[in-house]
C-alpha cells in the first residue's frame, strides 16, 4: 500500500518536473510562434502585441506558473496555429495513436516472442541463422529507411498497401510494422537467449528425468521461466513505440499524438507541445508500472 | 539371487568428452550390476565418474560434450544406449527414476509442487485431471511429507531443502519405476535431515521391492544403507562388491586409502591416513594402472599395463596386487 501511494507520488513529481523540462525547452529552442499565426504582411508591432497577448513576455517561470494554474482548472489551452481547444482536439489524436501503437505492441510481442521461441528450440540450424541475421537486420535499421523502403516496395512497386494516411485496416499495416521493427528484433533476441540459457537450468534436467516431452519442457516450462526478463523490459519497448511514434506517423500521415507533437514543435505550437509531449510521458509511465505489476503477478516469488 | 539376471547392467560402458579439439574418456569400460530389490552404491571422489554414469543410464549426460562412445546399458531385455529419443523417454521416470543432488536447483520455480507432479503422471499415464492429482498427493506422503495437500499448492521456493528433496522423491514415485537413480541425494542436506531421506529410501526399497542406485561420496551413508557397492576412480569401477566384504576386507589400495581417511568417533586426528599425491588430470593419465602414482603397493607391471575387473575371493578389484 505505501508503495502504491509512493509510486503515485514520484509518478506526479516525474509529470512536473517533465512539464517543466518541456516548457522551458520549447521557449529557449528560439523560433518564432508568430510566423505561423500571423500572415506573412503582419508589422512588427502585430506581433509583438500577439507575443504580449499570450503572455510570452513574461519572464519564463511566471509563464510556468500561469499554466499550471489554467491547466488545474481544467483549461489546457488552445492551439497558437488555430486557435482549437486542446481538449476536443486530443481525443480523436489519442484514439488514433492507440490504435497504432496497440497494433505495434502486439507485433512486438506476438512475432517477436514466437520467433525467438523457434530460433531457441532449433538453435544453430539454418531456421535459427535466418531468424537471428533477421533480428540484426532489424536492429540495425533505422525506422525512417525501413519505412521509406516498405513504401517503395509496398506501395510503389507492389501496390499492396496505402503509402499514407488513415482508413481502414489496410492502412494501418506497414506503419505499424515499421514502428514495431526494433522491437521485434530485440525481443526475438531476448527471447532466444532467455530461452537458452533456461535450458541449460538443473530443473531441465529433472524434467527430462521425469519423461517429459523436449516440445512441453520448451514450450511450458522454459518459455514460463524466459517470459520474465520479456515483461520485466516490456515497459523499455512501451517508450521506445511511443519515441518512434513521432517519426512514423510523421511519414506515413498516420494523425496522432506523434503528428501533431512534431508539427506543433515545427511551428512553435507551446500549447500543444506542452499537453501532448506530457501525455507521452503519462504513456510511459503507465507502461512502466505495467510491466512492473505483469512482472509481479508472473513471478510466484512476489505474488502474496 | 546370483541366477536371476539383473535389474541393470551396465557394461564396458565408455563415455567421451569432445570440445573443439580436445577429446578425452571420461569413462572406460565402467561395469555395474543392479540387482532386483537391492541398493547399490557407487563411490569415488569428485571427478571420477560417478555422476556421469548415473546420468548416462537415461541419457541425460550433457550432449555435446559428453558423447557415448561404447558399452551397452541393459534394462528389461533392451539397450537403453541404442534407444530411440521417443523409446528413453517411455523409460524415462515410469522404469527409472532419477532424484538430483540439489533440490532447490533441480525443481522449476515457477510451477507449484502440485503441477510438477501432475505433469509428470501425465507424460506416462492417461489418466484425468483427479487421478493424477491423487497419484501427486500419494507420492508425496510415500515420500514421507506429512502435510501433503498444504505443500500441493506451494511453490519450490516456500520449501525447505529437506521437503524439497522429498517432493524429488514423490515425482521419482509418482509412475512407480523399478529402479530409482540418485545421484548425492543428500549432499545438500544437514544430517538429520539426511538420516531422514536414507531411512525413506530403505523404506522404499523395503516395502515397493524397489531398487536404488545411488551416487555418494559419503562412506558413512554407503555403510548405513547400501547392499552393494562400486568404488570408482578416474572413470574406471576399481573395486565392487557386497558392503560388508569391501569394508570389511578391502582389496584395492585405493579402497583401504578412502576406509583410513574416514574419521572414526573417538579416534585421534592422527588415526586418519591420508592418500598421497593427487588425482591425475585426464590428460595425464598413466598408462598403467590410473593409481600407480599414489600406491604404496606398486609393482613394475603397473606401470606398464593397465589392469582389468576380476573376480577376487567375493568381489570383483582391478589391481596387480590386491591387498589380502
Amino acid at each position: 500500500m505505501i508503495a502504491i501511494v509512493k509510486r503515485v507520488l514520484l509518478t506526479f513529481l516525474l509529470l512536473l518536473l517533465s512539464s517543466l523540462a518541456v516548457f522551458a525547452a520549447i521557449r529557449l529552442s528560439g523560433g518564432d510562434v508568430t510566423a505561423a499565426r500571423l500572415p506573412a504582411s503582419a508589422t512588427a508591432e502585430d506581433r509583438e502585441l500577439f507575443r504580449e497577448q499570450i503572455g510570452l513576455n513574461k519572464p519564463i517561470l511566471t509563464q510556468y506558473v500561469d499554466y499550471l494554474a489554467k491547466v488545474a482548472k481544467g483549461d489546457l489551452g488552445n492551439s497558437l496555429t488555430n486557435n482549437a481547444k486542446i481538449s476536443s482536439l486530443a481525443t480523436e489524436k489519442i484514439k488514433n495513436s492507440l490504435i497504432l501503437g496497440t497494433a505495434a505492441i502486439v507485433l512486438v510481442f506476438g512475432i517477436g516472442i514466437p520467433l525467438g521461441m523457434m530460433a531457441a528450440f532449433r538453435r544453430n540450424s539454418w531456421l535459427d541463422t535466418s531468424i537471428s541475421s533477421a533480428s540484426v537486420a532489424g536492429m540495425a535499421i533505422p525506422n525512417f529507411w525501413l519505412a521509406l523502403l516498405v513504401v517503395w516496395l509496398f506501395s510503389s512497386s507492389l501496390g499492396w498497401f496505402p503509402s499514407a494516411g488513415q482508413g481502414g485496416f489496410k492502412y494501418l499495416v506497414l506503419p505499424s510494422i515499421v514502428l514495431a521493427a526494433e522491437g521485434i528484433a530485440l525481443t526475438v533476441r531476448m527471447t532466444r537467449s532467455a530461452m537458452l540459457e533456461n535450458l541449460s537450468q538443473d530443473f531441465v534436467r529433472t524434467l527430462r528425468a521425469s519423461g517429459l516431452s523436449e516440445g512441453r519442457i520448451y514450450f511450458k516450462h522454459i518459455l514460463r521461466n524466459s517470459l520474465l526478463p520479456i515483461i520485466s523490459l516490456a515497459g523499455l519497448r512501451v517508450g521506445q513505440i511511443v519515441g518512434y511514434a513521432l517519426v512514423v506517423e510523421t511519414i506515413f500521415g498516420w494523425p496522432g499524438v506523434g503528428q501533431i507533437l512534431v508539427n506543433g514543435v515545427l511551428r512553435r505550437d507551446y500549447p500543444i507541445v506542452q499537453f501532448f509531449s506530457l501525455l507521452l510521458v503519462v504513456v510511459v509511465t503507465l507502461g512502466n508500472l505495467a510491466a512492473n505489476v505483469g512482472y509481479t503477478l508472473a513471478n510466484p516469488r512476489l505474488r502474496k | 539371487m546370483t541366477n536371476e539376471t539383473p535389474l541393470l547392467e551396465i557394461k564396458d560402458l565408455s563415455v567421451g568428452l569432445r570440445a573443439s579439439n580436445i577429446a578425452y574418456d571420461i569413462l572406460r569400460k565402467v561395469s555395474l550390476t543392479v540387482n532386483r530389490n537391492e541398493i547399490l552404491a557407487v563411490v569415488g571422489e569428485s571427478g571420477c565418474g560417478k555422476s556421469v554414469t548415473a546420468l548416462s543410464i537415461l541419457q541425460l549426460q550433457s550432449n555435446p560434450p559428453l558423447f557415448i562412445t561404447g558399452g551397452s546399458i541393459m534394462y528389461g531385455g533392451r539397450d537403453l544406449v541404442t534407444l530411440s529419443k521417443k523409446a528413453i523417454r517411455a523409460v524415462r521416470g515410469s522404469e527409472i527414476a532419477m532424484i538430483f543432488q540439489d533440490p532447490m536447483s533441480a525443481l522449476d520455480p515457477m510451477f507449484t509442487v502440485g503441477t510438477l507432479l501432475t505433469s509428470a503422471v501425465h507424460a506416462h499415464q492417461s489418466v484425468g485431471k483427479d487421478v493424477a492429482e491423487k497419484i501427486a498427493l500419494e507420492a508425496l506422503e510415500d515420500a514421507g511429507i506429512e502435510d501433503p495437500k498444504r505443500r500441493f499448492g506451494e511453490y519450490p521456493f516456500h520449501l525447505s531443502g529437506g521437503v524439497a528433496q522429498r517432493v524429488m522423491i514423490a515425482l521419482a514415485l509418482v509412475n512407480n519405476p523399478k529402479l530409482i537413480v540418485a545421484d548425492e541425494p543428500t549432499t545438500a542436506l544437514d544430517v538429520t535431515v539426511q538420516a531422514q531421506i536414507l531411512d525413506r529410501l530403505k523404506e522404499l526399497k523395503k516395502d515397493r521391492g524397489m531398487s536404488i542406485m545411488l551416487i555418494t561420496h559419503n562412506l558413512g551413508v554407503v555403510a548405513s544403507v547400501a547392499d552393494r557397492m562400486a568404488v570408482m576412480y578416474t572413470g574406471e569401477v576399481v573395486e565392487m562388491g557386497a558392503v560388508s566384504d569391501v569394508f570389511d576386507k578391502p582389496q584395492h589400495p585405493y579402497t583401504t586409502g578412502l576406509l583410513g581417511a574416514v574419521p572414526r568417533l573417538g579416534g585421534a586426528a592422527s588415526d586418519l591416513t591420508p592418500i598421497v599425491g593427487r588425482v591425475p588430470q585426464l590428460d595425464e593419465l598413466p598408462v598403467g594402472c590410473t593409481f600407480v602414482d599414489r600406491c604404496s603397493r606398486a609393482v613394475e607391471q603397473c606401470s606398464t599395463t593397465r589392469p582389468t575387473l576380476q573376480v577376487r575371493g567375493r568381489a570383483e578389484v582391478r589391481c596387480h596386487n590386491p591387498v589380502g
